[in-house]
Formats: C-alpha cells, sequence, structure tokens
C-alpha cells in the first residue's frame, strides 16, 4: 500500500485516515444488517431503519437541532447545497452570499442567476483577515432578498466565519440563513439554534470523519415543509398509495434508499469525534497550522496568503513559492516525498480572485486530526530543500 | 490468369474490381483473394506517419473498409513522411483522420472510410476493434500498441506491430494463439523517456515507408487468406547503416509467461496498466500518471528536447516549453515533468492533446 507512507495533508478534501471504527461500524451493518431500511417491515429493515434514526438523533443532537426528522440524509455537501437552493429559491429571489465560497454553492447559484430566477450578490471578504464584514451582508439585503448563503470556513484560507452575527442579521430581516458547513462541521462549533442557521448542509467525510458519499442537510423548524419543493421524488417506504412525495421529513427530501453502510460509518465517526471533543482537535490543527505559518514565514521564497496567524481558523492554509506553479511544488511534494497537498483553486475560483491568487491558485495545506508536528516538520523541511 | 481471363471473370460477378488488375495477376490474390479485400475490415490505429503510408496502400489495394482513428491535426512538419496530407490540410485545419478520409476518397471512392478523431484507450477501442478482420498499428507508444495487442487477443484477431525512428524500424505479425504476442516479446513497456522519439531524434521519411510497406505486405497475406505466406519474424533494419534481420521469434511465445496471451489478463485493456490523465485544478493544464514504479532520466530527455525548445532541470523536475502548429493554430505547450514520469501539461485542458504531447516529447 502506498498510502501507508504518504504524509497526508489535504484534509480540508477529505480527511484521512478514518477513525479504525468507521471501518468495523460500515463491515459490521453490512454483514450483518444492510437490507433496506424501513420499507419491508423485517427485523432486519427495521434495525437498518433504527441505525439510520439513532445516527440522525445523534447528529442532530451534535448541531444543536431539536427534530431528528429534519435531518435529511444526502450523498454530500454539494447534495445537500443543491438539495437547499433548488427547494427553497423561487423566481425572482434575491440570493447573497461571498466571494469565498467553494463551487458547491457558487455554481448552483450562479446557474439560476443566468437563467433568470434569481437575482445574486457576491460580498467580498477582506484578503488580509480572510473574513467577511457581516456589515456588508446588511447593506446588500434588499425587499427581495430571500436567503444568505455563506460558508462557515473558507476551504482556501481556513477562516472562521462571523456565522451568528450573519445569522442574527438575516433572522432580523425575515432572510433565511444557510450554512455551508463543510470545513467546520466536526471541528469548529455549530448550534443551529443560537447561530440562527435556517439550514445546514455538511459533508460526512471531511471533519466528521466519515466515509464518502455521506452528508446531511438539516432543515431547522424556521423553514416550514411547504416553503421546500423536493429537489428528487421518489421511493420513501411508507405512504406507497400517495401519488406525491409524502410532506413529511425527513421522506419528503430523502426519496430512493439511502447509503445505509456509509451512515452506518458516519455514526461511529460522529460519536469517534464527540468522545475527542472537536474543540479539542480544532486546537490540535491550530496549533500544526502556527507552527506551519511561523517556519513558512522564516521561508523568503514562500508567499503566504490570508493572516499569518492560526487563530480564528480551521486547520488549512495556502500559499505560494517563488518559481513553481502550485501544481508544480504539489506535483514534486508528492513526487519526491510523499507528501500529499492540493495544489490549484479548490473549486473556489473567486476567493483566488479575491486573493490575488487566480488564476494558477496556491498550495493548500490542510492538517486534520490524526497529523502530528512531525508531519509539518517533514513538509518544511522538503520546502527547505525545494527552495534551498 | 492473363489479364483478359480477369476481365472476362469479373465481367460476370463484380465489374467494379477490374481496377485491380495489376494485383490480381498475383495469382495467390487473384480474383478470390480480392474480393476477401474488398469484404474485409481494418482498424488503424493512429494516422501519422506510419498509418498514413498504410492507409494509402490498403485504400489503393481495395480493402472494403478502413477505420482510421487519430487524435492529431496536421503540422507542417508532418508533409516529410505522412504522405496523405497536404498544404491545403493544414490551411483548412483538418485533423488527420478527416484529411485521410477525404483523400482516400479521391484515391478510391470504392472504400469506405469511418473517420475518428479520438484519443484511442482502453476505455473505447473495442467499440472500434469488434467486427474488423485485422488491427494495424499506426501508433507512436507503447501503451497503446499493448493496447491494441491486448484487444487483438482477446477478440482473436490478427495485427501488424509497427515502429520507427530515424533510420530504424521494427515489425511483426501476431497472430493470437499461433505467434508470439507483443508482451510475449517486449514484456512490459519502457519507462517514460527512456526511447527517443521521431520527435526528438528525427525519422526519414523512407524508414516510414519501409516499415509501413513491410507491414501493408504483411495485412494482404492475411486479409486474402494466404496465411502460410505470413511473415513469423520480427524485422528488424537500420537502413542507414544497411542493417536487415529477421529476428526468430517464435520460441517466444514458450518462454515467457506472457500475462496477456497465456494468462488472458488484459492489464492494459483493463485500464489497470494505463497512464491516467487528470485536468488540474487551475489554469488550462492536464496531469499525466504513469503507473507506479517508474523512472526517468532528466539528463537523457533534456537531451532530446533540445531538438525542440530549451529544457531545464533541478532535481526535482524539467521544464521544456514547446511551440506546435502554425498560424492560427499555433499553440505553446509547457511540459513538466516529474522523476516519475508524471507530467503537467500546460496550454490545454484537453486530455488527447495532452496524451500526443507527452508521446511525442517523452515518449512511452
Amino acid at each position: 500500500m502506498v498510502a501507508q507512507e504518504v504524509t497526508y495533508l489535504d484534509n480540508a478534501a477529505t480527511s484521512w485516515p478514518k477513525p479504525p471504527v468507521v471501518a468495523e461500524a460500515m463491515s459490521r451493518f453490512l454483514a450483518q444488517d444492510a437490507a433496506n431500511p424501513g420499507r419491508a417491515g423485517h427485523r432486519m429493515a427495521v434495525a437498518a431503519e433504527r441505525m439510520l434514526d439513532t445516527v440522525r438523533k445523534e447528529l442532530t443532537e451534535f448541531i444543536g437541532g431539536n427534530d431528528l426528522h429534519r435531518m435529511i440524509w444526502t450523498m454530500n455537501c454539494t447534495d445537500a447545497l443543491n438539495i437547499a437552493f433548488k427547494g427553497l429559491l423561487r423566481p425572482g429571489d434575491h440570493v447573497i452570499t461571498t466571494t469565498l465560497e467553494h463551487n458547491s454553492v457558487s455554481r448552483p447559484l450562479q446557474a439560476m442567476s443566468d437563467s433568470g430566477f434569481i437575482t445574486l450578490t457576491r460580498v467580498d471578504f477582506s484578503p488580509s483577515t480572510g473574513l467577511i464584514n457581516p456589515d456588508d451582508i446588511r447593506q446588500a439585503i434588499g425587499p427581495k432578498t430571500r436567503l444568505i448563503a455563506i460558508t462557515h470556513a473558507s476551504n482556501v484560507v481556513g477562516t472562521i466565519q462571523p456565522a451568528r452575527d450573519v445569522g442574527k442579521i438575516a433572522r432580523e430581516h425575515g432572510v433565511k440563513f444557510l450554512l455551508d458547513g463543510a470545513q467546520t462541521i466536526g471541528v469548529a462549533p455549530i448550534n443551529v439554534q443560537h447561530d440562527y442557521i435556517d439550514l445546514l448542509a455538511f459533508p460526512g467525510h471531511k471533519s466528521l470523519l466519515g466515509p464518502t458519499g455521506t452528508g446531511g442537510l438539516y432543515v431547522n423548524a424556521t423553514v416550514k415543509i411547504d416553503e421546500l419543493t423536493a429537489f428528487r421524488e421518489g421511493g420513501t417506504g411508507g405512504d406507497s398509495a400517495s401519488p406525491q412525495q409524502p410532506r413529511l421529513f425527513p421522506y419528503f427530501l430523502e426519496g430512493g434508499t439511502p447509503n445505509t453502510v456509509g451512515i452506518a460509518g458516519l455514526g461511529a465517526a460522529g460519536e469517534y469525534v464527540r468522545q475527542h471533543v472537536p474543540a479539542k482537535t480544532l486546537a490540535h490543527e491550530q496549533a500544526l497550522v502556527q507552527r506551519l505559518l511561523d517556519a513558512l514565514a522564516e521561508i523568503e521564497a514562500v508567499e503566504v496568503y490570508g493572516p499569518s496567524t492560526a487563530a480564528n481558523r480551521v486547520g488549512t492554509i495556502s500559499f505560494n513559492v517563488d518559481g513553481y506553479s502550485p501544481q508544480e511544488l504539489g506535483g514534486i511534494l508528492d513526487e519526491a516525498f510523499s507528501i500529499a497537498v492540493r495544489p490549484g483553486l479548490h473549486c473556489s475560483p473567486y476567493a483566488h480572485k479575491s486573493l490575488g491568487s487566480f488564476p494558477d491558485g496556491t498550495v493548500r495545506v490542510s492538517p486534520g486530526a490524526f497529523n502530528t508536528e512531525a508531519d509539518i516538520d517533514k513538509l518544511l523541511e522538503a520546502l527547505r530543500e525545494v527552495t534551498a | 490468369m492473363a489479364l483478359s481471363d480477369i476481365a472476362e471473370q469479373l465481367e460476370k460477378s463484380d465489374p467494379s474490381l477490374a481496377r485491380y488488375n495489376r494485383q490480381m495477376l498475383w495469382e495467390p490474390i487473384g480474383i478470390a483473394g480480392q474480393k476477401k479485400l474488398k469484404a474485409s475490415r481494418v482498424l488503424m490505429v493512429g494516422c501519422g506517419a506510419l498509418g498514413t503510408v498504410l492507409a494509402n496502400t490498403l485504400a489503393r489495394a481495395g480493402v472494403g473498409h478502413l477505420t482510421i482513428i487519430d487524435r492529431d491535426f496536421i503540422e507542417i512538419n508532418n508533409l516529410q513522411r505522412q504522405v496523405l496530407f497536404d498544404q491545403q490540410d493544414i490551411a483548412d485545419q483538418l485533423p488527420k483522420a478527416v484529411a485521410a478520409k477525404k483523400k482516400i476518397a479521391q484515391i478510391n471512392s470504392d472504400v469506405q472510410v469511418e473517420a475518428v478523431v479520438a484519443d484511442v484507450n482502453h476505455t473505447n477501442i473495442l467499440n472500434y476493434a469488434g467486427g474488423c478482420d485485422l488491427l494495424l498499428d499506426g501508433t507512436d507508444n507503447f501503451e497503446t500498441r499493448f493496447l491494441i495487442n491486448d484487444v487483438s487477443i482477446k477478440l482473436n484477431i490478427p495485427w501488424v506491430y509497427g515502429a520507427c525512428i530515424s533510420a530504424m524500424g521494427l515489425a511483426m505479425v501476431i497472430r493470437p494463439g499461433i505467434t508470439p504476442c507483443l508482451r510475449c516479446v517486449f514484456e512490459t513497456v519502457p519507462p517514460p523517456g527512456m526511447n527517443p522519439t521521431c520527435d526528438t531524434a528525427g525519422v526519414l521519411g523512407p524508414t516510414v515507408n519501409i516499415v509501413a510497406s513491410w507491414q501493408a505486405m504483411e495485412a494482404l497475406k492475411l486479409l486474402t487468406g494466404n496465411i502460410n505466406a505470413v511473415s513469423r519474424y520480427l524485422f528488424s533494419f537500420d537502413c542507414w547503416d544497411n542493417r536487415y534481420q529477421q529476428l526468430n521469434v517464435a520460441k517466444a511465445r514458450d518462454i515467457a509467461d506472457c500475462p496477456a496471451c497465456k494468462h488472458h489478463n488484459y492489464e492494459y485493456l483493463s485500464g489497470k496498466f494505463a497512464s491516467s490523465t487528470t485536468t488540474l485544478c487551475g489554469r488550462n493544464a492536464v496531469q499525466i500518471s504513469q503507473p507506479a514504479g517508474s523512472k526517468i532520466n532528466f539528463e537523457q530527455i533534456a537531451v532530446g528536447l533540445k531538438a525542440v525548445g530549451s529544457p531545464s532541470f533541478n532535481k526535482f523536475m524539467l521544464k521544456c516549453t514547446i511551440n506546435e502548429g502554425q498560424g492560427e493554430r499555433q499553440r505553446q505547450h509547457e511540459l513538466t515533468l516529474f522523476a516519475d514520469g508524471r507530467a503537467i501539461i500546460k496550454g490545454t485542458n484537453d486530455a488527447s492533446v495532452a496524451r500526443a504531447i507527452y508521446s511525442k516529447y517523452v515518449g512511452a
């Protein structure tokens, strides 16, 4: 296995490795209970349904929700975002988003804007702090504004955004607030009540340490089911006589057999994450990032983007090295040093435009829960050798 | 049989074959062989130097159906050896496969030509090879040859290998289950950059014509059912130093524990050994990755690349800017090569363009 020798620093894309309990839970579920949930009523089906709901409940509590039925299983965060945008928005709506967004937010909204379905405002962030100013969002609100959709943390520079402040502004103006928790769920605190979040989209495969193919959309009680349309219709296991999708959470938004094996893994991953205390994991990642930032400041050929401190950020930083394109440096780190990083635009072209790193992008380094100081030092040693 | 006899017989059966009377005069082909040619389908993989000679020869000989696959457009430096193309094709910015079809229609409109502008690889080759009587190698890289080899064995279709550089050539007929296959003889793809390519070491027109004419002759034997006349040797020559050899490779089939023809383990057709391309996040660049374990020598490759650019390298990577095409189609590509054979080709988002550059300037 090549992967065993790799120093993996691409956790912002997908966390790796996973706690062994994840594979164990998936394997056990496959071997014992992997029937179609609900539908049939036999004991295996009931066990599968119960597992789905147990994990629903645990994750709902984890994000401060109060109704497990409003936790919708999705295939990833992109899926959750599409379900939210296409389910909530109506012709003529105005949407406010930011230039920090990943394409999973930017592209669906851009497509809706291009087709004349919605109007769209992108609020810029400060390249030096990596932060959105909530006042800029407040000022962008107009009479037709229906939704404010922002990322909780930049996937390029890692800065954690003032979600609560933005949520409060949204609530005060009667505007819905969607938070993209891709980079934060599992490390930074998210509370849908406290942060005024109406819709929370998140992946299972990043800091929640779950398998790929899992994710969720939490629809807070502030969004009535009648305000939504189903992004996809299909079998729900119950209410089969109805020609329409049953207007009942989670089934309204969950047509088709869910990824039960993946959710079994996500359940085990979530338990692991909670036991190891997200705040401690975040502090660990921040310490690694600070170690990296301090050392990079000493290497003349390196230019770091965003703030120079690890405070108020997830374990993600971006930089470039003189004389090498990000792709070249990424290639060298992989080929000559077996270090996995992510060069390029990180699916966030607007962020790179604001940072001045468009179109080539940057090299992104994102340590995760299982990285160590030795991993950071190995990267630094490699960078010193390349820039020597 | 005399010309008059041929004319008389064709009058009753197929007058359209009359144009081939010089070929039918050759007894082993005759009218029966000519009819077999008309009924046959041939897949030509690649339509560059070897491919144009092959297509030209087989179309004139009356092969009924040719499928010609090539991913490239014609460039002025191709005309020195690629016999089906001319300056007007370049002005018209035609892909090679399309220009070949157009030219063959002028030469012999009885030949059905299917022109496919595509990168042939493990995901699509079976779509083109099924139902063919023969596969012909007009490629410039070993990876595609091993892919053709897998298809040949899997579908039990013979193929004719051909390769050339400078004044040297190699060619061989592979008949599944009868002769050794290409992997019995060459086991694996040579590491990237180990061998010079026509674009770094040059190639002479006559070399191409000798190899492709040899391939075409074997193709005629195979397609007309003259199996006993088919070469069982690896033909090898250097026509600058005047050395011509026929290597007896028959034993290779017994010696080699060949994954392809002995174990029917099609490692290239399955994609397991295929190089992969990724369009990189960022600007206009494609990354080509080689199967694990490749190692290349920057110094050696830099020597070759001096023919087309100014390569520079350090211990981590080699860079070279390569200009291709003319006029409106002129493009600049930046090749960055890493020690494990992977490459980043800037200036394109098209995987087939990147693969073509890799084959031409690095070689695999």
